[in-house]
């Protein structure tokens, strides 16, 4: 608009100047600026037209000069800057959640997965009566709600009912179709308002329910292995057992993806940046569902019968360490956790650390015969008492005389005997406690299992030289020392295994995000005896079962050869420290001249019936080991058992 | 150009700026500004055919999401339905409510036809993880009164506590079986018929394989 008027008025104070050869008419003037200088008469001579060019120009380019400052600093200085903000609004990030990897068993059989699920909302203020012209809107819309979300119409009407409220939360991780059924209600709902008269208006009940889209981990198995796979909390992070071990495999890493954005809407033609998500590692486990539910029945059932505090169920495959299954009673139910009491939520095969009681005597004949002190036919006369210490020990029963072969000692479960052949170990008793204690940390007593499993327990067993009177004459027979279940069992898979420690595992193998497949690393061997004195032990606890004198014949399978230990301890109670009701304990392997599978049953503190080992335990050990050799296929290698002999005959 | 007047001169002026400029300048006038209009129009056009590909390419990729996502939703159902059915607490109970009871010991019949392991009959409560399982189903509903009575059989007569336990089971399993009457009548009369007659353990056997049809066969 400048411009083209500065022509026009540069020229004008020019005019009169050139009064004289006046080319044109001046009748084209207009009539304002003809008459302005007329007043002013030729007398009045006018000013130089320069100058004020020049400071228009000068105005003008300090203007121009000041947009071109600008200009640089918006462009060039601060660009950065300003693009940054701009791009605040118009590229939006999105976080792109990686998918939790499963857990599943040994076959592939998922034992925790994910999928997807929906938090129904509402915002209760769009209900209002004023806003939708019908007074019981939110007794309505919970009438239509409360089968779908299978919710008590009350609480739903209750929370709907709130009209300055913008958020209420209605149900949690529901399944899509229930989010479905809600979104096809509402659109009939809709149909049926835009078909309805104008004069009576009809709006939608349903128009303030929304959905939150989220993730949910669901247990396909409910509370199987459920103490052993843990739980996730509600933000989809593993809180205990392995989804809280494992977490970091499990869980991925979150992607992001920014688009620009315009009014809402993608823009395609901008460029986008996309850092997808990395799904989570699918973890393999070695449990065999099967075998995990059947040793979960027997010890449920078990606990129940003997109204006991817990029981723990143990199953290794002998040759690799591989944990076939591990059985805690009671469970929970990890899908809703809700019902679950915090005291039950742990993996107390794990964490639970108690004295075995007679279990552990196979370490003790272990050190005895490894040591050479003795054979499984070395003549032991055991009396009814025996004055060690400060205390006067005695056996389970009382009972005369006992003339017992070392290996009487183990199918009787003499703790006199065990003391009297412990003995031996070493000159002197502080020699062969020490001996003792070396072979206890051999097969892994105090020690980490090696799981890794959170809130795991050690066990305790102090040092030698830290023993007291009674516990250097105790611990023999397991009383005095502490380990958990897995511990115990891997006792016994230590002389199934020809007398060579495979520490515990418990998980077999992850499939990355690649899809490739990664064994888990070979897990740590150790020698702890010799093949022949394995053999050997192997043969004594045969007798344990097999053996009329014997205390383990519940556990008795035909046709099989069956090696185990029974155990029946004092239970130090948690709550009071103090020696209070028993710990029932039932460990072995089969078969015994072929070991594969070895099990472990302990019941702690039963309460009705009997409290034997042999009686508690003996039938859950039976059931799940004749269980898992059904699942393994194990055949019977159809060889005589040796039948060592239990007592002697003093004379002969 | 600036004024009405100022053609001619600004023509002259043109002129002798641009001596060379000839009269072809209004004869080649028409093709330059029809080009100038087909490269706009195409131009246009191209940019609106553009747009409209991208749109539809996004209202594809969205109903190909959509359809996606309730693949997705469906395939995740129907998984949950077969985990739910195949999960080995189902499986037992279903197995049950056929007939069928937890197998013995393990038997193996080698290649060569040596049997290893001892085989025999099993009866629904001798065995094993039987006893959670709710005993609303016909199978060991027929076969428990055999079972249980074996061993009291051999150490009391037939007083009224043996009879007792026989019909026990019975009695709460009869709400969760449909055609109640008819099963429920049958076992009870050969059950207080078998105790006098029960008192040597192998008798209960036959009784077993005699009272129940279906489950004497998975009983092998």
């Amino acid at each position: 608009m400048t411009e083209p008027r500065d022509p026009r008025r540069v020229p004008r104070p020019a005019r009169p100047a050139g009064r004289s050869g006046a080319s044109r008419s001046p009748a084209t003037r207009r009539p304002a600026v003809q008459g302005r200088p007329r007043p002013a008469g030729g007398t009045l001579r006018p000013v130089s037209p320069r100058p004020r060019l020049r400071l228009v120009a000068l105005a003008l380019t300090l203007v121009m000069l000041a947009f071109v400052v600008r200009l640089v600093q918006v462009q060039a200085v601060d660009a950065a800057a300003y693009s940054a903000k701009a791009n605040e609004n118009r590229y939006v990030p999105v976080k792109l959640a990686a998918e939790r990897g499963a857990i599943t068993d040994r076959n592939g059989v998922d034992l925790a997965t994910t999928v997807d699920a929906y938090d129904i909302t509402a915002d209760p203020s769009l209900l209002a009566p004023d806003k939708l012209k019908i007074k019981d809107a939110p007794q309505q819309a919970a009438a239509l709600l409360a089968p779908i979300l299978d919710e008590s119409r009350e609480a739903l009407a209750a929370k709907l009912d709130q009209p300055a409220s913008r958020y209420v939360l209605l149900a949690r991780q529901r399944t899509p179709q229930v989010w479905k059924k809600i979104k096809d209600l509402r659109k009939t709902l809709d149909a049926k308002a835009a078909a309805a008269p104008k004069s009576a208006p009809r709006p939608n009940v349903l128009v303030g329910i929304f959905a939150d889209k989220h993730s949910k981990r669901v247990y396909p198995g409910g509370d199987l292995a459920a103490g052993l796979l843990g739980f996730v909390n509600g933000t989809g992070k593993g809180a205990g057992g392995l989804e809280a071990q494992l977490n970091k495999e499990l869980a991925g890493k979150d992607g992001k993806l920014v688009y620009a954005q315009s009014g809402g809407r993608r823009v395609p033609t901008a460029d986008t940046q996309e850092h997808p998500a990395v799904p989570g590692t699918d973890v393999q486990l070695t449990i065999d569902r099967d075998i995990q539910w059947a040793a979960q029945q027997a010890i449920s059932d078990q606990v129940e019968k003997s109204r006991a505090d817990r029981g723990y169920v143990v199953v290794q495959d002998t040759r690799t360490g591989q944990i076939l299954a591990l059985a805690n009673a009671p469970g929970f139910d990890p899908n809703d956790l809700s019902k679950a009491g915090p005291d039950r939520l742990g993996n107390p095969a794990l964490t639970d650390a108690y004295e075995p009681g007679s279990t552990s005597k196979l370490m003790s004949m272990a050190a005895v015969l490894e040591e050479g002190a003795a054979s499984p036919y070395t003549r032991v006369t055991v009396p009814n008492r025996l004055h060690r210490g400060d205390r006067l020990f005695s056996d389970d029963v009382d009972h005369d005389t006992w003339h017992l072969t070392l290996n009487g000692v183990l199918a009787k479960s003499s703790n006199i005997g065990t003391i009297l052949a412990t003995g031996q170990l070493g000159t002197t008793q502080p020699q062969a406690n020490r001996v003792l204690y070396s072979y206890l940390r051999k097969f892994g007593i105090g020690q980490p299992t090696g799981l890794n499993f959170p809130g795991e327990t050690d066990g305790i067993l102090a040092k030698p030289e830290k023993w007291n009177t009674s516990q250097q004459y105790t611990i023999p027979f397991g009383q005095g020392l502490s380990l958990n279940a897995v511990q115990a069992a891997s006792v016994y898979s230590t002389i199934a295994n020809g007398g060579e420690r495979i520490a515990p595992t418990l998980v077999r193998g992850a499939t990355g995000p690649d899809g490739r497949y990664v064994p888990a690393p070979a897990p740590a061997q150790s020698r702890v005896v010799s093949t022949k004195t394995a053999t050997t032990l192997s043969a004594m606890l045969e007798s344990v079962v097999d053996d009329d004198e014997g205390t383990g014949a519940k556990a008795k399978i035909d046709g099989y050869r069956v090696g185990g230990k029974t155990g029946t301890s004092n239970r130090v109670d948690p709550k009071t420290g103090r020696y209070h009701g028993y710990t029932a304990s039932f460990a072995g392997f089969a078969p015994a001249d072929k070991p594969r599978i070895t099990v472990y049953c302990a019941v702690q503190n039963p309460t009705h019936g009997s409290y034997f080992g042999g009686q508690v335990c003996g039938p859950i050990f039976q059931k799940v080991m004749a269980f898992a050799l059904k699942t393994l296929q194990v055949p019977p290698t159809g060889a005589q058992p040796p039948r060592l002999p239990v007592t002697f005959k003093p004379g002969e | 150009m600036t004024g009405q007047g100022g053609r001619p001169r600004g023509r002259q002026r043109l002129a002798a700026l641009l001596p060379s400029a000839p009269r072809g300048g209004t004869a080649a006038r028409t093709p330059f500004v029809l080009l100038v209009v087909v490269l706009l129009g195409s131009g246009l056009i191209t940019l609106l055919l553009l747009n409209s590909a991208l749109n539809q390419g996004s209202f594809e990729l969205s109903r190909l999401e959509r359809k996606t996502g309730e693949l997705t939703d469906e395939q995740q159902a129907l998984q949950q339905a077969v985990d739910a059915y195949s999960a080995p607490d189902e499986l037992a109970r279903r197995a049950r409510k056929l007939g069928m009871v937890p197998g013995g010991n393990p038997a193996f019949l080698m290649p060569d036809g040596t049997v290893r392991g001892a085989p025999g009959p099993v009866s629904s409560s001798s065995t094993s993880l039987s006893a959670s399982v709710e005993p609303g189903s016909l199978g060991p509903m027929m076969l428990r009164p055999s079972a249980p009575e074996t061993p009291p059989a051999s150490v009391l007569p037939p007083t009224s506590p043996a009879v007792r336990p026989a019909i026990g089971p019975l009695a709460p399993s009869t709400p969760g079986v449909p055609p109640s009457p008819g099963p429920l009548a049958t076992p009870v009369a050969p059950a207080s018929v078998l105790l006098p007659a029960a008192p040597p353990s192998p008798a209960g056997r036959p009784s077993a394989l005699a009272a129940g049809p279906s489950p004497s066969a998975s009983g092998r």
